[in-house]
């Protein structure tokens, strides 16, 4: 199955370059410690480089903007320059959140659509059935839009139980709430690294880094920590796409995906809203309708 | 330790109209306890969400958001906006630990002097029962 799809992107990348339609690809690569890692291809005698298998966790879409703008410098004035990405459905959903942003056009990304058969665990891939929490509970196995797809759309059966986790936090009483969330926040070393893996993560100058005004100091203390990714979630309100790259990304396995469930759980349930689902509809917090009765 | 506990509350007033609001309490000399400490802000939709997470980590045990009612906004629409930002940021403070009953975001207009003292009562009063907000300070 991953086989073929790493074929298929093969085929697809060799072609695009040899045809000069774009001038970069973003994919995967076998990195030097076993890992896959990003790789950018612009030649396509590389294109063997490139792998893909279940454990390719980061979301490619996170480097297509500024690849844009490098290429761009480079390129003769009045020429855009063009890349391909290769994307998962959750990935596809983000570069569609950054096109509606207005950080990337539509025209400038050639889309390698991967029919995702989902991914591994990222913190235990050896386990039994390691399929990641959110492949498990995924329904969606085909990306919104594409420009070419690879491999087959695999028939998967969601489980009926509802998705764990959100719900049981849900359930604790405030204060062992406040104290669960202590303790994962005080485990963060603020590496930023959640953020660096998601696409829709792109202020020039983040707001955790901002020395004037200082909106989060630099104390490595949990109200901090914890300042830090209640913004970040918040940031991501109705613009994550649930690809968990930051889980997958934290080097201490925080829970991030439940801050950003939770929040898309309830974007969704109050404005009828998936991030990226649909390029049309406006994003929730950028509108609203006069008639809504909101919970307050 | 709860019958000495005076709540902080910050309260983000829309300059248009809960602020005119407060001062209408004000010159109508109607009491409310005194706890709220006022931001003039220009809109409700001026209130960035960083504004209440910041009194929260900067020890406000409340954090009061009041703007000009629904239609009535000086600018048009900022008000609904606020009011969809809350309405998710609500929910999204109490999973995380900090309980509902300590945000509070309500429309006052410029004539509502009383009813901007009754708001500031009921928040006051929740948030005295919920007690002092610690944060995660306890921890660190």
């Amino acid at each position: 199955m991953t086989q073929e799809i790493e074929t298929g992107i093969r085929i697809r990348v060799k072609k695009l370059l040899d045809l000069g339609e774009v001038s970069c690809v973003i994919g995967h690569e076998h990195g030097p410690r076993g890992h896959t890692r990003p790789a950018f291809v612009y030649d396509s005698a590389d294109a063997e480089r490139l792998v893909w298998d279940r454990t390719c966790h980061h979301n490619l879409v996170a480097y297509v903007r500024d690849k844009i703008a490098t290429l761009a410098r480079g390129a003769e004035p009045g020429s855009t320059p063009r890349v391909a990405v290769v994307a998962r459905p959750c990935d596809v959903r983000s570069l569609n959140v950054l096109i509606h942003e207005g950080q990337v056009t539509r025209e400038s990304v050639f889309v390698v659509g991967v029919a995702c058969p989902g991914m591994l665990d990222a913190g235990d891939p050896e386990a039994q059935d390691g399929q990641a929490l959110h492949c498990r509970y995924c329904t969606e196995r085909v990306p919104v839009f594409y420009d070419a797809l690879v491999g087959d759309p695999p028939k998967v059966k969601v489980p009926d139980e509802p998705w764990p986790g959100v719900a049981e936090v849900e359930a604790m009483p405030p204060a062992e709430r406040l104290a669960f969330w202590t303790q994962e926040f005080d485990r963060c070393i603020r590496c930023y690294a959640c953020r660096q893996a998601c696409p829709a993560c792109y202020c020039f100058e983040c707001l955790a880094e901002q020395v004037d005004p200082p909106w989060v100091s630099i104390a490595h203390r949990v109200p901090q920590k914890a300042f830090f990714h209640i913004m970040r979630a918040y940031h991501l309100a109705g613009r994550c796409s649930g690809c968990q790259a930051c889980e997958a990304a934290c080097p201490v396995h925080l829970p991030l995906s439940l801050l950003n469930r939770k929040i898309a759980a309830e974007v969704e349930a109050l404005f009828g809203y998936v991030a990226g689902a649909n390029p049309d509809t406006p994003p929730p917090l950028a509108t609203f309708r006069k008639d809504e009765e909101l919970p307050l | 330790m709860h019958e000495t506990f005076e709540p902080k509350i910050v309260g983000f007033l829309c300059n248009w109209c809960s602020y005119a609001g407060a001062d209408m309490a004000g010159t109508s000399r109607v009491a409310y306890p005194p706890n709220v400490r006022i931001i003039r802000v220009p809109c409700s939709g001026r209130v960035d969400p960083l504004y209440v997470l910041k009194a929260f980590q900067e020890g406000a045990d409340g954090v009061l958001i009041a703007g000009c009612h629904p239609g009535d906004c000086h600018y048009g629409d900022g008000n609904y906006h606020a009011r969809r930002r809350y309405a998710l940021m609500h929910r999204f403070l109490d999973f995380v630990g900090i309980e509902t009953g300590r945000l509070c975001i309500d429309w006052v207009s410029a004539a509502e002097g009383a009813r901007f003292a009754q708001v500031v009562a009921q928040l006051t009063e929740n948030v005295r029962a919920l007690g002092p907000w610690t944060g995660w300070n306890d921890a660190c």
